[in-house]
């Protein structure tokens, strides 16, 4: 037996045959995520033509060419557009099926031009990781059968590995007093100055005043939230996997508390894919919708 | 899915993993989406952000001076009226080694339709540290001027502030 069978029977569920509620939770997820793509894709766009003169920060492809061309002329319009209509014409299943690929391609390349600023944002790859999984799925698995549980497997696969990679980096980065309730002190004091310039004022709330005011408080909840991503990796096995998401959601909402981070999309994706939502669809749906078996 | 077809899926992921890890291992971690995730990994590490005082009412004798962010009385910008994300505007004001002619206009270009004639607006980095391991010390550097005609550099900082980047 090969050694990633076990895994693959966490993320893939062999054994269980494909339901009609299944398959419409997998056209649903997929309009979520393509609202997600486009929303950040005119966000990204409408800022670029507003606000960027001057590249301060290449990254991804911006390392092999001047991205600034893209600043002007409505261009990063022109992405976003592009994104829209292919998108739409992705979802439909007309046309060929690396279209999503495509989509990666250049939202990959909007990203690149917005966040050429300085500031390198995390809360969007999440969307983007799921959008590489639907692109792969589709090509690979253009089959009716299959495509659903490779896509949502795959995004497990990857949402579960970028909690876990998160943890080490910490551990390497820092070493394990990573939860030392000093560097919390640190990190209030740097988003309570973001806050001001964002809004011009702040004030502590009360999650962040009894992490000032106690320390113990503070490296317990350094600790927990740690612990909470090194186990993002039992994500791949679906028995653990509602437990370890309502862990991970918890842990978003206390960095929320405690550091004014938002991770919007992050915490709406956890709730929908980490919960075997399709069981509540199959107790109404007799047989899968028409629309959806003409879409996959 | 069969046996076979979850041999093709995780020889997929393998390869999609190969592909993450080489684009990220050459980009000091970053390919977007691919990403190590490294926020908060280094931890106890001192900071710098960058805000904007309205210093239209205050001395000039006393403006260009560095303080602490309790001694702050001036009022601060929200940079979110003026629709100006305030991560990208820190990472702007601190990561720019160099404040040639052609990046303090990109900076002027972000403000100058907002500046009221008379009006002063001072960019500011502020730096956060531990001092003697159990308490956090927040320091405000006045560092660039913008008035309705253009930007004006801190005279009580030397050159090194401006071409040779974080000091």
């Amino acid at each position: 037996m090969n050694w990633t069978f076990p895994l693959a029977s966490g993320l893939f569920e062999p054994k269980r045959d494909s339901s009609p509620g299944e398959t419409l939770f997998f056209k649903l997820f997929e309009i979520f995520i393509l609202c997600y793509t486009i929303k950040f894709s005119f966000e990204w766009a409408h800022y670029t033509q507003l606000r960027n003169v001057d590249v301060v920060l290449p990254l991804g492809v911006a390392n092999y060419f001047d991205v600034s061309l893209f600043f002007d002329h409505y261009l990063s319009y022109l992405i976003a557009g592009s994104i829209l209509i292919i998108s739409i014409i992705a979802f439909f299943r007309k046309g060929p099926n690396w279209l999503y690929m495509v989509v990666m391609l250049l939202f990959h390349l909007l990203y690149v031009i917005r966040f050429s600023q300085g500031e390198i944002p995390h809360s969007q790859n999440l969307i983007g990781m799921s959008l590489l999984c639907f692109a792969i799925g589709l090509i690979w698995y253009p089959d009716k059968k299959y495509q659903p549980r490779f896509i949502i497997g795959s995004i497990l696969f990857f949402i579960g590995l970028g909690y876990t990679t998160a943890f080490f980096a910490k551990l390497i980065g820092t070493g394990i007093h990573w939860f030392d309730s000093h560097h919390l002190w640190l990190w209030i004091s740097e988003k309570s100055v973001d806050i001001l310039s964002r809004e011009g004022v702040y004030n502590p709330n009360f999650l962040q005043r009894l992490a000032l005011t106690n320390s113990g408080i503070a490296s317990m909840i350094l600790l927990i939230g740690w612990f909470t991503e090194f186990i993002g990796f039992t994500l791949w096995w679906h028995r653990l996997r509602p437990y370890t998401t309502t862990l991970l959601i918890m842990m978003h909402i206390g960095i929320t508390l405690s550091m004014n981070i938002r991770f919007d999309a992050f915490v709406y994706q956890l709730i929908l894919i980490g919960y075997p939502w399709y069981r509540i669809f199959d107790l109404y749906l007799k047989k899968t919708p028409d629309w959806v078996i003409k879409t996959i | 899915m069969k046996q076979v077809d979850q041999k093709k899926a995780m020889k997929i992921i393998g390869f999609t993993l190969t592909i993450f890890i080489l684009t990220v291992a050459t980009h000091d971690g970053e390919f977007w989406p691919f990403s190590t995730y490294p926020m908060f990994s280094q931890a106890g590490n001192p900071w710098t952000r960058a805000m904007i005082l309205d210093v239209s009412q205050q001395d000039e004798e006393t403006f260009w001076q560095s303080h602490s962010l309790n001694e702050r009385s001036t009022p601060t910008l929200s940079l979110r009226k003026y629709g100006v994300d305030q991560i990208d505007f820190s990472n702007f004001i601190s990561k720019t080694d160099h404040w040639s002619d052609n990046r303090k206009n990109a900076l002027f270009t972000l403000f100058k339709n907002d500046l009221l004639p008379d009006g002063k607006w001072m960019v500011v980095k502020v730096r956060g540290e531990l001092v003697n391991k159990d308490s956090v010390h927040v320091r405000i550097q006045p560092f660039l001027l913008l008035t309705e005609n253009g930007v004006v550099e801190n005279p009580l900082l030397d050159d090194s502030f401006y071409f040779r980047g974080e000091n």
